[in-house]
């Protein structure tokens, strides 16, 4: 399992993944093909969830700007999340200025649809 | 509806366990339950679309919205923005025809020229002007340079602008009046040769020619020093001036040639015959530059309060040898004092956007004082925010340090503290200010960038912290 580090760019956030437990999504996410960009993301995930001895996971998601296709993508990151839940103790701080009403409400959806999962919502407060 | 697959696949796991004897109606259980929970999924995907589809349209009208928003503040502050800059040129050049009466109105005028021959220009289509067209921005342009054609005349001395004679300068008087003492000098000597050709013993007449002229000489050092201004001049000393000027003597040449018609309106009708009995210091009525063209209704009504002397200026020689302190009439401390006028009418009739409103009250009230005896407008502490208070503690400290002045020398810093404590004190300047100057160190700080080595000396600070 290596650790998967993505420098962020105007279009896509920082990403770091590490094998010990933690993954965090920091920065904006509109790329010209979201679920290309994500793939790696996904494709890590899955592996994570495939080892023998699962650590308990924590995924800090801090977007402050990100498109449609980002939205669907994270139910479907999610959804992994999801079906893992059982097995893994797994945490996740969505993490938004508290100005940035879209991310409050996306971070709602997510708690409304993933009952199950333990999604905080964890709001910044304006610099 | 998120319970849903969690309990499908609890199901599954169950009929993995019970197997039917028929494996067709095992497969089939199988198919409906794949198909009872593959459209569960589509469902809940086709809702997190449409939720995913709603939460971006709503994003995307604010978004717009307020990109709109934006784009009006932007066209807003553009407008603004070329109001300050069109108001700014014309306070320049407002600021250069004020300078001088001759040239008044000049700045003005020349843009309505430029204009109406820009305009003329581009509609004319002949000859050098067949292609010659003016847009919007073009006449915007020339209007601009027309404005500001003058502006580097704000730097030039009045005196060269208004010089209406060939030798007329700034000129130190006294050597005019120097030049009576020699003619004083020489008519003496005249009148001794007179009273010993008429018989007069020679070594009497002498005598008391010596005695004369030793006399006149210690008169003209008498007042050569009383020309250089001082902290105090005694009522006696001020007699003597007005004494020694009674001497009379005799100019035999019209001193209305070679002026200008300004310096012969002044002379008006006094007498023009020649010989005439001058004295030798005199106050007369041309030394008396009247004041014309002086708004007092709007000086009144902007709040104005400093009183305004009858003359512009009273050059009077005896009128300026008797100033009592230092080298300035009333006349001419109004003029100077008067530039703080200038500053608040030129910067309030700019359109400031609200959030530069205070700079006409920040810059115009560094002359004020705490108790409203400052000027122009004698506002008191309550009127001042703290940045007018603070203006006025910079005005005076750069003023008290500043090495550039050519009639005073520049202060050591001590002493220019020294007489901010006194100022303090006597509520010229704010206290807490003054002490935040001090507390916080800018005095020093200003001091190691600003003041020469030889100023800056060691300042006990605690002695005028309360």
């Amino acid at each position: 399992m290596e650790t998967l580090t993505l420098e962020a760019t105007q279009y896509t956030p920082e990403i770091h993944m590490d094998p010990a437990g933690t993954v965090s999504i920091v920065g904006k996410s509109y790329p010209e093909n979201t679920f290309e960009f994500y793939k790696p993301v996904m494709e890590w995930l899955n592996n994570f969830f495939e080892q023998d001895d699962i650590p308990e996971l924590t995924v800090n998601v801090e977007l402050i700007y990100f498109n449609s296709s980002s939205s669907k993508l994270f139910f479907d990151l999610f959804d992994i999340l999801d079906e893992n839940n059982d097995t893994t103790e797994i945490t996740i701080n969505w993490i938004y200025d508290e100005e940035n009403e879209s991310a409050e409400e996306a971070g709602e959806d997510f708690i409304e649809d993933f009952e199950d999962l333990t999604i905080n919502l964890v709001t910044k407060e304006e610099e | 509806m998120s319970e849903q697959p969690r309990r499908t696949r609890r199901r599954r796991a169950e009929s993995d366990t019970q197997q039917h004897e028929n494996p067709l109606v095992n497969e089939l259980e199988r198919l409906k339950e794949n198909f009872s929970g593959t459209a569960d999924k589509i469902i809940k995907d086709i809702k997190r679309q449409e939720r995913i589809m709603a939460r971006s349209d709503k994003r995307q009208r604010k978004e717009y919205d307020e990109l709109q928003q934006r784009l009006i503040e932007v066209q807003g502050l553009q407008e603004a923005q070329k109001k300050l800059l069109d108001s700014f040129i014309e306070l320049i050049a407002g600021a250069i025809d004020a300078k001088s009466k001759y040239t008044g109105g000049h700045c003005n005028r020349v843009p309505i020229l430029a204009n109406m021959l820009g305009k003329a220009a581009s509609e004319s289509g002949e000859g050098i002007f067949e292609d010659f067209q003016l847009s919007e921005r073009d006449a915007h342009e020339l209007n601009i340079a027309a404005w500001l054609h003058d502006c580097g005349k704000v730097v030039t001395p009045e005196y060269v602008v208004d010089k209406a004679t060939k030798l007329e300068t700034i000129y130190n008087r006294i050597h005019e009046i120097r030049n009576r003492f020699e003619i004083i000098h020489r008519d003496l000597t005249i009148e001794s040769l007179q009273r010993i050709i008429a018989g007069e013993e020679k070594a009497s007449v002498e005598q008391w020619l010596a005695e004369e002229h030793a006399k006149l000489q210690e008169e003209f050092a008498f007042i050569a020093k009383a020309n250089v201004g001082g902290e105090f001049m005694r009522d006696e000393d001020q007699q003597r001036v007005r004494d020694i000027g009674k001497r009379e003597w005799t100019r035999y040449f019209d001193d209305r040639l070679g002026l200008s018609s300004e310096e012969l309106r002044l002379i008006g009708d006094e007498a023009a015959e020649t010989p005439a009995r001058e004295t030798l210091l005199a106050d007369k009525p041309r030394h008396i530059i009247p004041r014309e063209h002086f708004d007092y209704d709007e000086y009144e009504r902007m709040g104005f309060k400093m009183p305004v002397p009858d003359a512009l200026y009273n050059r009077g020689e005896i009128f300026n040898l008797t100033i009592a302190k230092g080298t300035l009439t009333y006349e001419e401390r109004f003029k100077i004092n008067e530039h703080m006028v200038m500053t608040i009418k030129m910067l309030e009739q700019l359109p400031f956007p609200d959030h530069l409103k205070n700079v006409p009250l920040y810059a115009g009230a560094h002359h004020e004082t705490m108790i409203g005896t400052g000027y122009p407008r004698q506002l008191t502490k309550d009127d001042m925010p703290i940045p007018s208070r603070i203006m006025a503690i910079a005005d005076v400290f750069e003023a008290l340090t500043a090495a550039d002045r050519p009639y005073k020398d520049a202060k050591t810093l001590s002493m220019s503290i020294k007489i901010m404590s006194f100022m303090v004190k006597d509520q010229h300047l704010d206290r807490d200010i003054f002490e935040l100057f001090l507390k916080s160190g800018v005095y020093k700080q200003y001091a190691e960038a600003y003041l020469k080595p030889e100023q800056i000396d060691e300042v006990d600070i605690d002695q005028y912290l309360s």
